[in-house]
């Protein structure tokens, strides 16, 4: 009995080991078409690797650093900027290595038609409700919106809400404006309504976003060669996708859209080349680089106060 | 007073842990003395055997707060403050030497190098086997065979010692003498010598272990701290140098670009094979990208031969037995002090994380919640709980329907040419019923906790209220029962996250959707309890009264109500439990104000501190409201259970 027990007892450790060394652990939206996913179905990854990566989805980049903190997840594909920024406030050993998307037109805030409120007026907002999903990326383009129009964010009401409440509340007039992310949410939001600004005057005003790919400290310090492998599939699969976008129905049905959801989704997204990324975004003063500053400084708290620098937060080896 | 409180917390916390020993001690021997005593005057069963002991409750107490201060290392704080700053120097040294050390079999079972043969021969294997499934002709076949056999001969000669360059072997010999020096530089206690000023400096201006939100000081502060933050340093070259070493033979380099040449051209002749269909195309074109992704891997030459990194690693054991030497009293303060994680060096500050990371420690919680308890800070701007003055007239106004004022005659005033507005009647009986006129000022409370109590009881008083009648109807009438029952009984097992969509369409944003969720959540509660007790009245009570005339009113009031009021009680206790429960889930539909609120915002920025706070008012309010519902049991139904 007792030789039983050790053997089982060694069985399971040595499973348990075996787990913890073999598998790769990668988080990612769904809903959020990005080539990658036909390279995530082809094994693609799998394969470069030579291990087992187990994709698992998430709803919030909140969640993805929970899990990267409990360490259950690796590497997370695509991560908002906002909860990363939030994380490395609080301390999480978690870094930025590379770029997964840029989007301009992927979070919006949208006025009520009704309200007669446009961005010549936008201080009429002051006294109303307004929905926002407070510490996302869609938070980030709110207060950056609000500053940019001269309006005073202490003077509305604040309801913080996933855009998929925020849509039906501004479809009831619960709020005057509701900001928010993902295609099915924002098409209900301007079926009542009408974006703030234009593309064109949010990128004027400073409002870009992008999403990164995150891994936890100890993982690239151990397996740096997996990452950079990692790196290396999903800018192949980018390089492919910008050739040749025959395999859309791959993404779709990976993404969880339809192929029509899915081509206007990714219509607005960008995929920086490494060479882009590198030069754009994590050279000096780069996009990512301010960007992260500017994000940090933003949510920092008196718990978790923003960090002196954010370049330590950013490892840019794996991209070489 | 608080800013003292808060410097002094450590030695309140130090003085605090004896006191809460002392009283642990001192409660389990008042409760076994009485023990002794009791156990013969009453029986096993005797419900009074329960009752009092105020003193276990003080055992409880005391060990739930030793269990807290233990596990969020506030007790290791408060006696060793520098434990933190120095363990950092120590995490420091492992974060420097984890590069190097993950590619030994140190705590992995395997050396790297075995790992990737195993993993990349297994993969060649399964490309093998998978020819058959592709539509390839005799010759291609053959050909990407052999690829494969080249492929497969070059991983395997990395770890032949016949091919390693000398000077490669002269790298690895130099990594181990200088892991060998630094080993020695570690058990020398001088090392590295006296601190500079400007480090002292730097050392004394950084703040203490949890005294701002970046937890831990990263600078070293003590003489075993510079020890440790100077070999950190000097390993993390080492280490750097280390993983930069490839095993780059001119045999591998020759097998490489004999191979890289060949896939290339059978790629070519594949791809300018027109007679080839497309599926077959695709099948080539597939192969061979496989195999160019395969002959990526194996050209990074970080395998060696098995017993070429022999010095290496025991340089590294050796470097190991050290850092853990060094460390002296400070590992078993670390396993026994600290327990249920460990304190680790990030990116640029060092962090508790495991338990330490958590559940934050109860007296920077206290800190937390003495800071947004504070009006002027609150949480998102609005207070925990205070007070603000306002006007009699806006609080009145929902007495009077805003209708009335379209009845009265006329039109609504405007304004006129100068740009002033004069009232007129019409526009006065407006302002009337909806509270927009000069009236004294009465505070009413307002906040996060505020808002909630509300909720928390408007939904179970309209719970109890149109509950109790409803259930007692259910128990006494057949038609009330079979009309009603399948009602409650579908809606009752859902969640109550699972009415929040709908709630949310129906009710907005208002007060009036959450608190109609804890309204739903208490009324089938209710309902169910006071059903089971109107069912559970004795008959011969029943009868007894009719045979004495009573009508069926005061049956009713009398017998069948007074009977069924331990299970009603009972009920709202339980209500009152699940309506907390619900909360946080209600105010998350739309989040403006409420404990459920700052927690789920505290959440989304990992603030563990604050979420703890809002679990221990919720605890706390609850534990309130039971303690009241206790009383009013005690008082009402003191003869339950004795009848």
């Amino acid at each position: 009995m007792k030789t039983l027990l050790k053997t089982s007892t060694a069985a399971i450790a040595l499973a348990l080991a075996g787990n913890a060394v073999a598998d790769v652990n990668v988080a990612y939206f769904l809903e959020w078409a990005t080539p990658n996913q036909i390279a995530k179905v082809e094994k693609a990854y799998d394969d470069a690797m030579g291990e087992t990566v187990n994709w698992t989805n998430f709803g919030t980049g909140v969640g993805m650093t929970e899990a990267m903190l409990s360490g259950d997840i690796d590497i997370s594909y695509s991560q908002g900027l906002t909860p990363f920024a939030n994380a490395v406030n609080a301390n999480a050993p978690i870094k930025m290595i590379a770029i997964a998307v840029a989007y301009g037109a992927a979070d919006d805030c949208v006025v009520r038609n009704d309200a007669g409120i446009t961005k010549a007026n936008a201080s009429e907002l002051e006294g109303q409700a307004v929905a926002v999903p407070l510490n996302t990326m869609a938070d980030f383009g709110f207060r950056m919106t609000m500053t940019n129009l001269g309006v005073d964010i202490s003077q509305l009401t604040i309801v913080d809400q996933e855009p998929a409440d925020a849509a039906v509340s501004l479809a009831d007039g619960a709020v005057v404006m509701a900001c928010g992310y993902g295609a099915n949410s924002l098409a209900k939001m301007k079926e009542v309504g009408t974006p703030m600004l234009t593309p064109a005057e949010k990128a004027a005003a400073g409002i870009s976003s992008f999403d990164i790919i995150s891994v936890t400290q100890s993982f690239a310090q151990e397996h740096p060669d997996l990452v950079r492998t990692f790196v290396e599939v999903t800018s192949e699969a980018n390089a492919a996708w910008a050739a040749d976008q025959s395999k859309l129905s791959v993404i779709a049905k990976d993404a969880g859209m339809s192929e029509d959801a899915t081509t206007a989704q990714m219509a607005g997204f960008v995929f920086p080349t490494v060479a882009e990324q590198k030069r754009d975004y994590f050279g000096k003063d780069g996009i990512a680089r301010s960007m992260v500053a500017f994000m940090g400084n933003m949510f920092a708290t008196s718990d978790a106060p923003a960090l002196a620098d954010y370049n330590v937060t950013i490892d840019t080896s794996f991209l070489d | 007073m608080s800013d003292f409180l808060f410097e002094q917390r450590n030695t309140i916390v130090a003085f605090l842990i004896i006191g809460l020993l002392v009283s642990l001690a001192l409660s389990i021997i008042k409760g076994r003395r009485v023990m002794a005593t009791e156990r013969t005057d009453l029986v096993f069963g005797n419900p009074a055997k329960a009752l009092g002991g105020w003193y276990w409750i003080v055992t409880g107490m005391s060990f739930v707060m030793l269990i807290w201060f233990y596990f969020s290392w506030d007790m290791a704080r408060a006696y060793n403050p520098t434990a933190a700053n120095e363990l950092c120097q120590v995490a420091k040294v492992e974060t420097a030497i984890n590069p190097m050390r993950s590619q030994f079999p140190l705590d992995n079972p395997n050396l790297r190098g075995t790992d990737l043969i195993a993993r990349d021969s297994a993969q060649l294997e399964r490309i093998n086997n998978s020819l058959k499934t592709f539509a390839l002709d005799y010759e291609a076949e053959l050909e990407i065979a052999a690829i494969l056999t080249s492929l497969s001969s070059a991983l395997v000669d990395q770890a032949n010692p016949a091919y390693i360059k000398d000077d490669l072997v002269g790298e690895f010999k130099s990594i181990a003498s200088r892991i060998d020096h630094l080993t020695t530089s570690f058990k020398d206690p001088d090392f590295p010598g006296q601190p500079t000023a400007v480090q002292q400096a730097a050392a004394n201006a950084q703040p203490g272990w949890g005294d701002t939100g970046k937890e831990i000081p990263v600078l070293p502060a003590t003489p075993l701290g510079y020890r440790y933050a100077a070999v950190a340093a000097e390993m993390k070259v080492i280490a750097k140098d280390f993983v930069q070493l490839r095993n780059t033979n001119p045999h591998l380099l020759a097998q490489i670009a004999d191979i890289k040449l060949r896939i290339k051209k059978a790629a070519a002749s594949a791809e300018a094979d027109l007679s080839l269909s497309a599926v077959e195309q695709e099948d080539r074109s597939t192969l061979y990208r496989q195999l160019n992704k395969m002959l990526k891997r194996i050209d990074n030459g970080s395998i060696y031969p098995p017993n070429s990194l022999n010095g290496v690693q025991s340089s590294l054991v050796a470097f190991d037995q050290a850092h853990s030497d060094q460390q002296g009293y400070l590992k078993t303060f670390d396993t026994w002090i600290m327990p249920g994680g460990r304190i680790m060096a990030g990116n640029s500050a060092c962090s508790e994380q495991g338990s330490g990371r958590w559940l934050p420690k109860p007296s920077d919680t206290l800190g937390t919640l003495a800071r947004i308890a504070n009006p002027d800070i609150g949480f998102k701007d609005v207070p925990l709980l205070w007070y603000r003055w306002q006007p009699v007239g806006g609080m009145i106004a929902f007495l009077f329907p805003d209708w009335l004022a379209s009845l009265v005659p006329g039109e609504y005033t405007r304004h006129n040419q100068d740009g002033k507005i004069n009232s007129n009647f019409k526009s006065k009986v407006q302002d009337f019923v909806t509270g927009n006129y000069d009236s004294f000022s009465i505070p009413v409370p307002m906040g996060h906790m505020w808002d909630s109590i509300v909720r928390v009881v408007i939904g179970l008083f309209f719970g109890i209220v149109l509950g109790v009648p409803l259930g007692l109807f259910m128990g006494l009438s057949r038609f009330a029962k079979g009309f009603f029952d399948p009602m409650i009984e579908l809606y009752r097992p859902v969640p109550p996250l699972a009415w929040a969509p709908l709630i949310l369409t129906i009710f907005g944003i208002q007060d009036d959707g959450k608190i109609f969720l804890l309204f739903m959540v208490a009324f089938a509660i209710m309902v169910i309890s006071a059903r089971t007790g109107a069912t559970g009245t004795q008959l011969s009570k029943i009868h007894a009264a009719h045979s004495l005339g009573a009508s069926h009113r005061q049956i009713l009031r009398r017998v069948i109500f007074p009977n069924s009021l331990p299970e009603i009680l009972t009920g709202i206790r339980i209500a009152i439990g699940v309506c907390w429960g619900t909360l946080v889930a209600a105010e998350m539909l739309a989040g403006t104000t409420g404990i459920g609120f700052v927690e789920n915002v505290a959440r989304k920025q990992s603030d563990y501190e604050v979420i703890w706070v809002t679990i221990i008012i919720l605890g706390v309010l609850g534990l309130m409201f039971d303690l009241i519902m206790r009383s009013v049991i005690k008082r009402t139904i003191p003869w339950r259970g004795k009848g």
